[in-house]
């Protein structure tokens, strides 16, 4: 089964992401910050990670530079309140696959993931 | 009346809301009076029709009264989904309203006893979607009769082998149709309009019973959705409202401060032009702030619209027409001929006659004309005498009188301020109001009267409107 792994400080929004992917039959796991992402990916070695820039304590471009250490082939997308280029860029550059701006659509949202997955489910 | 009072009613709903809002805007003007029964419970459970209508009436009725009192349309949403979710059992309830800034349909509230709970602010649909444009291009031939986009009957559309074979096109549209409604796990969607624009839509998921909405259901969401649109429609005029007044604040405010500075450039331009008169200007603007400042409430004050604005711009401009002086005039450095004097005294007639044409600047006009009148009508250019000279000009012929005995002039030496301040007593009642000149020194004897160095005011003028 194919895993994800959602890291976002809201559980609110780690909660629906989670049950929308398990309705899709996929296999979720969530975490609400950096540290956690780490040992969870470390742990269940997801085939994709959605990662949340803003977050308190570690931040999503601090997870993703210690994710891609652990992994260089990790794929990661970015999920971003606002339109901050700089840090898409920098995100870009440091290895992210692919981004999705909040409030996010549902459609895109499906579609990212399944796009990453290369269409195997 | 049904006995069956399970989930709270719309009353009480009603009362809560109407609570929270009188407590956030402590404004009693909010209070709704009790109107009608207080409790209507909303009888949608499968029962005999007849009483049920009657019922829909009266909770409509109430519903659209309670609306127009919410002033965010958040407030309104909240409670129309708290009480669909209460009443109706349905698995899930959204509502998405259409966002100017973001230019697409946001998720404003949504609950779900045992679907989906969206995190609100969480999703958005694009003006493109196909969800969105099924209402806003009204293609009626996918939305039932009663205006309702209803999920079995998309389904019915798919099996329909007519359109599969013959309209292809149609058959993918209502494929991406069905798709957008998956994902939001919706079994209806009541759009919501006003006049012809989409505000929003109510999405709801299927009852938990199973069973399909009846159409009293159905006729009575239109309803709720149109009495919505309309108190939703008022609250965001409210809105764009206050942000326009809010707009148009910001550019007086910007206007203003280009228009004094403007002004501040052309007293700067006069003062360039005599090197005896430098900061002259200023200063009298200055010394006509301060004495200002001691004559408050002085009946003669209320006559003027902006008072200390047309001061202040009559002190910054009260010698711009020397700019029609000749040098060899202005600049002599002995005693001047009594022609020379004569055409030195049209300075004030000038001054006016090129602020004249501003219509705004009408009263700056008058008292710039006006400033080298005297008390004892021994002034010039009209002998004006005692009050018939305007306030204004009152109060910087006193300043101006004592930046030129405290200044340099071509023809003569300065003279000490305190020399000045017996001056201006000597001439109180014959020059010079004696009102003017009594304020004048309650303002000297403070110390806001100073003759070097800057005084506040100047600075920042533009400010404090």
């Amino acid at each position: 089964m194919s895993k994800i792994l959602v890291v976002d400080d809201e559980c609110d929004i780690c909660d629906f992401v989670k049950n929308f992917f398990q309705e899709r039959g996929y296999e979720v796991f969530t975490a609400s910050n950096g540290e956690d992402a780490i040992e969870v990916s470390k742990r269940e070695k997801p085939g994709l990670i959605l990662l949340d820039i803003k977050m308190k304590g570690m931040d999503g471009i601090a997870a993703l530079k210690h994710l891609k250490e652990i992994d260089r082939k990790q794929k990661i997308i970015m999920v971003t309140a606002l339109a901050d280029q700089d840090k898409m860029d920098e995100a870009f550059r440091l290895g992210a696959c692919g981004y999705i701006t909040k409030p996010l659509m549902l459609d895109q949202l499906e579609n990212t993931v399944e796009r990453n997955f290369g269409v195997a489910i | 009346m049904s006995a069956n009072k399970k989930a709270p009613s719309w009353a009480k709903l009603h009362e809560w809301f109407v609570g929270k809002a009188a407590m956030r805007d402590n404004d009693m003007a909010n209070r709704v009076e009790p109107s009608g029964p207080q409790s209507i419970d909303l009888p949608l459970s499968s029962e005999p029709a007849h009483p049920q209508q009657a019922s829909y009436q009266t909770f409509l009725e109430n519903a659209s009264r309670t609306m127009i009192r919410f002033k965010k349309p958040e407030h309104l949403i909240k409670m129309i989904v708290k009480t669909i979710d209460e009443q109706l059992k349905v698995t899930h309830t959204a509502v998405l309203l259409y966002k100017e800034d973001k230019k697409s349909y946001i998720l404003i509230d949504s609950k779900g006893s045992e679907g989906l709970k969206i995190p609100i602010g969480f999703i958005r649909l694009g003006i493109d979607n196909p969800l969105i444009s099924v209402f806003s291009e009204k293609q009626s031939y996918l939305i039932s009769e009663t205006g309702i986009l209803r999920y079995e009957d998309l389904i019915v559309s798919l099996r329909n082998r007519e359109i599969l074979e013959k309209q292809s096109d149609l058959y993918d549209k209502i494929l991406l149709i069905k798709r957008q409604m998956d994902l939001m796990k919706a079994s209806i969607c009541v759009p919501c309009y006003f006049k012809r624009d989409l505000l929003g839509i109510l999405v709801l998921g299927e009852k938990i019973s199973g069973e399909p909405f009846s159409r009293e259901e159905m006729g009575f969401f239109m309803t709720l959705a149109n009495n919505a649109a309309m108190a939703i429609a008022n609250a965001q005029l409210i809105e764009n409202l206050h942000q326009k007044v809010e707009e148009i604040k910001g550019l007086y405010l910007k206007e203003h401060r280009i228009f004094i500075h403007t002004a501040i450039a052309l007293a700067a331009a006069i003062d360039a032009r005599d090197p005896y008169t430098h900061g002259h200007t200023e200063r009298v603007t200055n010394y006509s702030l301060a004495i200002a400042r001691e004559l408050e409430g002085l009946p003669e004050i209320a006559a003027y619209d902006n008072f200390k604005e047309t001061l202040q711009i009559a002190a910054l401009l009260h010698d711009i027409g020397k700019i029609g002086i000749p040098d060899r005039v202005l600049n002599k450095h002995n005693r001047l001929t009594p022609e020379e004097y004569e055409e030195i005294k049209k300075h004030s007639i000038i001054g006016s006659t090129i602020l004249n044409p501003i219509k705004e600047l009408r009263d700056v006009s008058r008292e710039i004309r006006a400033h080298q009148e005297c008390y004892d009508g021994s002034g010039y250019p009209d002998g004006l005498k005692g009050t018939s000279i305007p306030l204004i000009a009152r109060i910087i012929g006193v300043a101006d009188a004592f930046d030129a005995i405290t200044t340099n002039r071509a023809y003569r030496k300065e003279r000490s301020a305190e020399d000045a301040v017996q001056e201006l007593k000597r001439c109180s009642g014959s020059q010079f109001d004696p009102v003017i000149v009594s304020a004048f020194l309650l303002a000297y004897e403070k110390g806001n009267i100073l003759t070097n160095g800057k005084h506040k005011n100047f600075v920042d003028m533009d400010e404090g409107y």
